[in-house]
């Protein structure tokens, strides 16, 4: 039987704890990734003059990578 | 919230270099302040889809609609906005390392209830999913294929169909078939593909 703990759900009628959806994140990213992988933040947007200049030429902070959430 | 806790919450997003986190917090910080005054917030667009999917999707703008109907005068947005630090206006501001759009009143068919993440600083409510997945997949193939949005539209599904964000599928068909979006058949054969890849059936393809 395997130990991991289940990735809490993001529920439909009722919150979700902060704690919980942080602990579900990593689980999130990872099936996000299994059909759409890689970056897929978009390459332009009517906002990229202002986000290219506060974000050093890209449209926002880097992502946190997936082993780390 | 007082003074000296709003300076400290701020300098928390401030500090915060992860972008989904950051989001999630920022929402929380003007969900609260907002919240206050009467005013109810709804994060919508690719920052709601952020935070329900972490699919690595979001830029450095936080969208944010007005679920309370009544006018919200340009002052009282500026003397809220202001309590952050934040400068600009009047629909849009930079504040803590990012930008928040403020859009107007919230536009949406779907009969689900709002999403809600219990935040550091207040409850964040979060658009409905079932009309994300059918937006992007509208997007998707109108006026032309845009890939963003299909990979929006997959990330969405997937996360529903392994259970990680709840998705009520009849809203999603109901939706979908709606003369505003007239996507079912796109819909359908988009989770169908997801549901495939994921090697699981898809909710679309039994009968009601």
């Amino acid at each position: 039987m395997s130990s991991r703990p289940k990735a809490p759900s993001i529920p439909l009628d009722r919150p979700i704890s902060w704690e919980d959806w942080l602990r579900g994140r990593r689980a999130r990213r990872e099936t996000s990734k299994s059909v759409a992988p890689g970056v897929v933040r978009r390459s332009l947007s009517s906002s990229d003059r202002r986000l290219r200049k506060l974000f050093n030429g890209q449209r926002g902070l880097p992502f946190t990578p997936t082993e780390e959430l | 919230m007082n003074a000296k806790k709003v300076r400290t919450a701020v300098a928390d997003v401030v500090g915060d270099t992860d972008p989904t986190r950051k989001a999630a917090k920022l929402a929380s910080l003007c969900s609260a302040l907002f919240r206050e005054r009467g005013i109810e917030l709804v994060v919508v667009g690719g920052s709601a889809i952020e935070l329900l999917t972490d699919g690595a999707y979001t830029s450095g703008d936080l969208d944010l609609c007005r679920l309370t109907p009544a006018a919200l005068p340009l002052r009282q947005r500026q003397e809220i906005m202001g309590e952050l630090g934040a400068q600009g206006g009047p629909r849009s501001w930079q504040v803590a390392g990012l930008f928040v759009d403020l859009l107007g009143i919230l536009e949406s068919l779907a009969r689900t209830p709002l999403r809600k993440l219990e935040g550091p600083y207040g409850v964040v409510q979060i658009v409905q999913p079932e009309e994300l997945l059918v937006e992007r997949v509208l997007v998707s193939v109108y006026p032309q294929a845009h890939p963003p949005a299909r990979a929006c539209a997959k990330i969405l599904a997937a996360l529903a169909l392994k259970g990680q964000v709840a998705m009520d599928w009849q809203e999603v068909r109901r939706l979908a078939g709606q003369p505003e979006y007239g996507i079912l058949p796109a819909c359908k054969a988009l989770v169908s593909e997801v549901a495939n890849e994921l090697k699981t059936q898809s909710p679309l393809d039994s009968p009601r």
